[in-house]
């Protein structure tokens, strides 16, 4: 390889273009910096929002070595003592931790309704906190801290820091430490819901940490153990216990020890595991739905790289002539073609970084989005910001790179396969691409390939995560065996617009065209055709989705008012209603009946879900269950016969992989309970899947008798609206919504949790038509020629720009049509294969023919409009000027 | 006549029973029990703790040699701290506890403090000698084992770094400091305290120093102290010293340091005698060499020479204690009270090494209120 002409080559011939077309050249940066971008938002969004699920002790205490917790509910805290005492001398700290959620109180005239921020409560045992080595590096106490907020004192040096300023902060009740982040204006106090209840707190300080300590996530608070136990009535329980060895030697070799004392000593009372698995599990949770976004975000990079290939190969054809010339001077082939990848290379790599910087800037977006969804759906997450590292950073530039070099390896070697200008016929393109782009047969062939794949069952991951492998390889067949038949369209339509050519000159000029579509042509309506099949078929997922929700909810919520805890936002939070609260609301003279629900969040063979319990008899008689498989023993709807009987969710049957009939063993504060699955109920409302049963045992079970929800009949002529009215003035701290309330706010949630979706498939859309309009730019440079006669002949501008306008509009109508079938069969698989298989969830079929419609018209006018300006713009293109 | 005289003893009986009880208050004004004359103790309840009083410790000092077949045995010092401190309302204790580890030769003196309250993780049991703090203890192993037969078990370490297991019996009986029970720290009636003490204790056990394990025998000192206030107004710290001589003999000083430089008079200085009986004598204390913390700033003299009268042979002697380390501060990072407690080689006048000694000093980073 001759270097000097290679650089040469690139200076005079790559370069050279590029300078000439800055706006071509900057339209496919910009393109390829979008597809890098949407790929990158969407990935650091997803790891913000998994970073973000932290085990809060670590900002105060590192890492804790073992969490011990029990597999249902709270333990009691003389298995403290207990653990101490097997211990014995081995120097390790025991932290009991107290872990609840509030939510910020609701100020006077807000309206009711989720999303007002959650709080993390975090009981620790303030005083021990300070004997732990990692504390020695924070810089002051958490007590008396009133006189200097904000500013650092060394604990040691203050007089004030011993026995007596704990006393005093301890004596003047439940105080928070709030973030550093809210520094410097720290709020004197906080109104908080806990349970049912609104509480004011006194903020006493700031949360001291170290320096090179994790950030404090701002909506974390801290509370001294004993009063958040108060608060949250859990005096003498504990949620969780933490245990960090002693900083020395042999710290392996003791951890070992550790863990076997306190598995052996727990047995079936708690389950031993650490922070990395917590963080782990709520990874593997999450890993369907990210997989899920990441697939899409790649779209719209697929798209563009469809675009690239297009332009390069584009180029290719338009400077023929000059590396003909090239090659007859002796240039190699492989020096023509390097010189191509070089320069698409460099779009890659230019495209890449831009895409980068682009992709942070939307990831600040998406990481609220993606926050929401993993709060509504999984856990609280904190998330607020994404971070990009070095190593994301260079992820885009190989991203982009790689794309930009698939799509410009087809074109090099067009490039260095162009005889030398000797043999060079004049005025005949080379068609776009291969010979397979036109095979009808091989396009056929990939959609017969997707139905194969479309029937294979979902890849398992590990903690009962499943990944529909293939089915989205089933949509990629689609895609690409849609988008080679659907070029096919093109004549078709134009045979079927002939009508048209006897009135209108310019109609025949671009018909003309169509009936033989180069191979630009059929690319740019497999690209155009791609991202309407994918928005198309999303918008289908969604409105069957909703259509789904809207009848489940409509047959499952028919009480007239619903009642939780204002401190419930979210599936992650767990507040509850007090027994006797309860029961005034169920007691009010204008209820005619009352069903009483508790969720408790358990932890079945490792895996998170969920334990409920209701009034079975009266959730049967009161409102009619979404079954997916009924339960025909009758002993169900009888207390005193469906001890060990429950029901489960589809989602739950789907994780688990558990029918009915099976055996369950559940744990539970009172031990484990060996459960028959009588029936399974569809639930969207929960993809951890949920176990139910029936109230009265899982009371007694937990010993107590709180109410995680209350729905309310109203006896006749009673209005809702009022009996809210009065029941928000009693019990400040519920939520309480009316039946179309609730209806509104869980339809609300459930379209916020797909607002990412969507604007992943416009982005998607929004390439495919920029593709158009280069496509028309690139096939009207090619006729340069073409377009001076047609000038001479007597075409006017509008005429030649209309004639554009319909190419362009039967592009966009071919890629319409092919994209709308693709999205109905899109449509399918994502509801019966990919979202069966990753969420568990049984969806009806809806068109959304309003939505389809609208797309399909702002697709083929702008592509109309589009192209109208590109034929503007061509027919004043001079014969013989370059590019 | 006789009924007269019988009638005027008890007027006497009364007045004196007054002015005593004016002297010596039942109560401090927060409502702690004040240390009475004329106590009587009973074991092994007294070795509990007295809740009822503000502050108690249980201070355990001493000197260990690891048994190892070289000829120079090993040297080490440590400390074990249990303190017990109510709260001003007398609802619950708060419970703090040092540990230290001197090895004398390296140099390297490993340290921790501890503070909880009481509860699953801290507590100190009224009937017999049972204190924990996490995974430290200090306990009677058989509460109804007989004067002279004690086994004391302390378990401790730091961190993870160095470990102790030690088990202590007395070789010679309990020593009450102070005038008919009560020691006095100060002019104020409420300024005293009861003090027991085994002024030799037989110590034996393991000691973990990293990966390495050292069978360890020495001798140890042992003090409890009850009190509600420790410290009169005017009083900034005090210096202590523990020596055990190698004739069996033991001494204790403590010397109450007033703001402005003074010494109170309730300072004391005591000898045990081989029987275990303590003597009281007038001393002088001089200061040889001061060492500055680098961690607190405090200045401490940790070289001092002591001038007393030895009661065998009523003979001056001047005693100077050199510390095995200077480097022996608690900075009160946990508890907020920084003081320098160290194990110190006693030389006599003539440069005899004649014992050894543990010093206390406090109140040099800060005030001390107690």
């Amino acid at each position: 390889m001759n270097v000097p002409v290679l650089s040469l080559l690139l200076r005079r011939f790559s370069l050279r273009h590029a300078r000439l077309a800055p706006r071509a050249t900057a339209l496919l940066v910009g393109i390829l910096a979008l597809g890098v971008a949407v790929f990158v938002s969407i990935r650091l969004a997803n790891r913000a929002a998994v970073s973000s699920f932290t085990h809060f002790t670590d900002t105060l205490t590192g890492q804790s070595d073992f969490i011990v917790q029990a597999p249902a509910g709270t333990l009691p805290e003389s298995v403290l003592s207990e653990m101490r005492t097997a211990l014995g001398a081995r120097p390790v700290h025991i932290i009991p931790v107290v872990e609840a959620t509030a939510a910020r109180a609701q100020a006077p005239g807000e309206a009711a309704g989720f999303g007002r921020t959650s709080y993390t409560l975090l009981g620790v045992d303030l005083l021990s906190l300070a004997n732990l080595a990692s504390q020695s590096k924070v810089e002051r106490s958490y007590f008396n801290q009133n006189q200097d907020l904000g500013a650092g004192s060394r604990a040691a040096q203050n007089p004030d820091a011993g026995p007596d300023a704990f006393w005093r902060a301890f004596n003047a009740g439940p105080q928070v430490w709030v973030s550093a982040a809210f520094a410097p204006s720290v709020p004197k106090s906080l109104d908080l819901v806990l349970d049912e209840r609104v509480r004011t707190l006194t903020v006493a300080g700031v949360i001291p940490t170290a320096r090179e300590a994790p950030r404090v996530p701002p909506t974390l608070l801290i509370l001294d153990l004993p009063h958040l136990q108060t608060l949250t009535g859990k005096i003498g329980r504990v949620d969780r216990v933490e245990f960090l060895l002693e900083p020395g030697p042999r710290a392996d070799e003791r951890r070992d020890e550790l863990k076997a004392i306190l598995e052996t000593l727990g047995g079936e009372r708690w389950l031993v595991t650490t922070p990395g698995a917590q963080r782990e599990s709520a990874e593997t949770m999450t890993r369907a739905f990210r997989l899920n976004l990441t697939i899409l975000s790649l779209i719209a990079l697929l798209v563009g790289l469809y675009l690239i290939f297009q332009a390069l190969d584009g180029a290719v054809v338009r400077r023929r002539t000059e590396i003909a010339i090239l090659r007859s001077l002796g240039v190699e082939e492989r020096a023509i073609q390097i010189a191509w990848l070089t320069e698409a290379a460099v779009l890659g790599i230019v495209g890449g970084a831009l895409g980068v910087g682009l992709g942070w800037a939307g990831a600040q977006v998406a990481v609220r989005a993606v926050g929401q969804t993993v709060n509504a759906l999984y856990y609280s997450s904190t998330v607020d910001a994404a971070s990009l590292d070095l190593s994301e950073f260079a992820l885009g530039l190989v991203v982009g790179l790689v794309a930009s070099l698939i799509a410009g390896w087809w074109p090099a070697r067009l490039a260095a396969r162009t005889p030398p200008a000797q043999v060079l016929p004049r005025g005949v393109a080379p068609a776009a691409g291969g010979r397979w782009q036109r095979s009808f047969a091989l396009g056929a062939g990939c959609v017969a390939l997707g139905v194969a794949l479309a029937q294979l069952p979902p890849l398992r991951l590990d903690g009962a995560g499943r990944f529909p492998l293939a089915g989205y390889a089933a949509a990629f067949c689609w895609i690409f065996g849609g988008g080679l038949m659907c070029g096919w369209l093109l004549p078709l339509l134009a045979r079927a617009a002939r009508g048209l050519g006897h009135t209108w000159a310019p109609a025949r000029v671009a018909l003309s065209h169509l009936r033989r579509p180069s191979g630009r042509h059929r690319l740019s309506v497999a690209a155009l055709h791609c991202a309407v099949g994918m928005a198309a078929g999303m918008a289908i997922l969604v409105a069957s989705f909703e259509l789904t929700v809207r009848g489940w909810i409509v047959r499952s919520l028919q009480a007239d008012l619903y009642i939780a805890s204002a401190g419930a936002q979210s599936a992650s939070t767990d507040n509850f209603v007090s027994a006797a609260a309860a029961d005034r609301l169920a007691a009010h003279p204008a209820v005619v009946a009352a069903a009483k629900l508790t969720a408790l969040r358990i932890s079945l063979d490792g895996i998170p879900t969920m334990l409920t319990g209701t009034d079975l008899a009266l959730m049967r008689a009161r409102s009619e269950m979404p079954w997916v498989k009924p339960p025909d023993d009758p002993a169900l709807w009888e207390v005193t016969r469906n001890a060990g009987l429950a029901l489960v969710s589809e989602a739950f049957s789907e994780r688990f992989r558990k029918k009915a009939g099976d055996v369950l063993r559940v744990p539970t504060p009172a031990g484990v309970k060996v459960l028959t699955i009588a029936g399974i109920y569809a639930d969207y409302g929960n993809e951890r899947g949920s176990i139910m049963v029936d109230r009265a045992h899982l009371t007694k079970w937990l010993g107590d008798d709180r109410v995680t929800n209350v729905s309310l009949w109203l006896k006749p002529g009673f209005e809702a609206d009022a009996l809210r009215e009065e029941l928000r003035r009693e019990f400040p701290g519920l939520a309480i919504f009316t039946n179309a309330k609730l209806r509104g706010e869980v339809l609300r949630i459930f379209r916020q949790t797909f607002a990412i979706t969507y604007a992943l498939e416009v982005i998607a859309v929004l390439v495919a038509v920029i593709g158009l309009a280069l496509t028309l730019t690139s096939v009207l440079l090619d006729r340069r020629e073409e377009l001076t006669t047609l000038r001479a002949l007597g075409f006017t501008r509008r005429e030649l720009a209309g004639a554009a306008a319909l190419e362009g509009g039967v592009v966009a109508g071919a890629a319409v049509a092919g994209g709308l079938t693709l999205s109905v069969a899109l449509g399918w698989l994502l509801i019966y294969v990919i979202n069966k298989q990753s969420f568990g969830w049984t969806l009806g079929f809806a068109l959304p023919w309003g939505q389809l419609a609208a797309l399909a018209a702002a697709v083929i006018g702008t592509g109309i409009a589009v192209s109208y300006f590109v034929g503007r713009w061509g027919a004043d293109l001079p014969a013989d000027r370059e590019e | 006549m006789r009924r007269h005289r019988s009638i005027l003893c008890w007027v006497v009986l009364v007045a004196v029973g007054g002015f005593t009880r004016a002297q010596i208050p039942l109560t401090t004004a927060e409502g702690f029990a004040v240390p009475q004359p004329g106590k009587v103790f009973s074991f092994p309840r007294d070795h509990g703790s007295h809740p009822e009083f503000k502050l108690e410790w249980w201070y355990v000092t001493g000197h260990l040699y690891a048994e190892s077949e070289s000829k120079a045995a090993r040297r080490f010092g440590f400390q074990a701290t249990f303190f017990r401190q109510a709260a001003p309302d007398k609802s619950t204790q708060l419970h703090l506890a040092h540990m230290a580890i001197l090895d004398v030769r390296t140099g390297k003196f490993f340290h921790q403090e501890r503070l909880n309250r009481a509860g699953w993780d801290a507590a100190a049991a009224t009937e017999t000698l049972d204190v924990r703090q996490g995974n430290w203890s200090l306990r009677l192993s058989d509460p109804a084992a007989p004067a002279g037969t004690e086994r004391i078990e302390l378990r401790g370490g730091i961190q993870a770094e160095a470990a102790l297991a030690l088990t202590l019996s007395p070789a010679k009986p309990l020593v009450v400091f102070g005038e008919n029970s009560v020691s006095r720290k100060g002019s104020a009636p409420t300024a005293a305290s009861y003090y027991l003490t085994f002024s030799r204790l037989r110590a034996e056990g393991e000691l973990t120093l990293g990966a390495e394990k050292l069978a360890v025998r020495g001798e140890a000192w042992m003090d409890h102290e009850i009190s509600s206030s420790q410290l009169d107004t005017n009083q900034v710290g005090w210096d202590w010293v523990s020596i055990q001589f190698t004739d069996g003999r033991e001494l204790m000083v403590y010397q109450l340091r007033t703001r402005g430089g003074g010494t109170d008079p309730a300072s004391t200085l005591t000898w045990v005698d081989a029987a275990g009986q303590p003597v009281k004598q007038k001393f002088s204390w001089e200061v040889l060499d001061t060492w500055k913390s680098p961690a607190t700033g405090a200045v401490y003299p940790v070289r001092v020479a002591i001038a007393t009268t030895d009661p065998a042979s009523g003979a001056a002697v001047r005693y100077t204690l050199e510390p095995l380390a200077r480097e022996q501060e608690l900075a009160g990072s946990v508890g907020g009270i920084a003081y320098w407690e160290g194990a110190c080689r006693v030389r006599d006048a003539a440069g005899r090494e004649v014992g050894s000694a543990y010093m206390e000093l406090t109140g040099y980073a800060a005030e001390l209120k107690l």
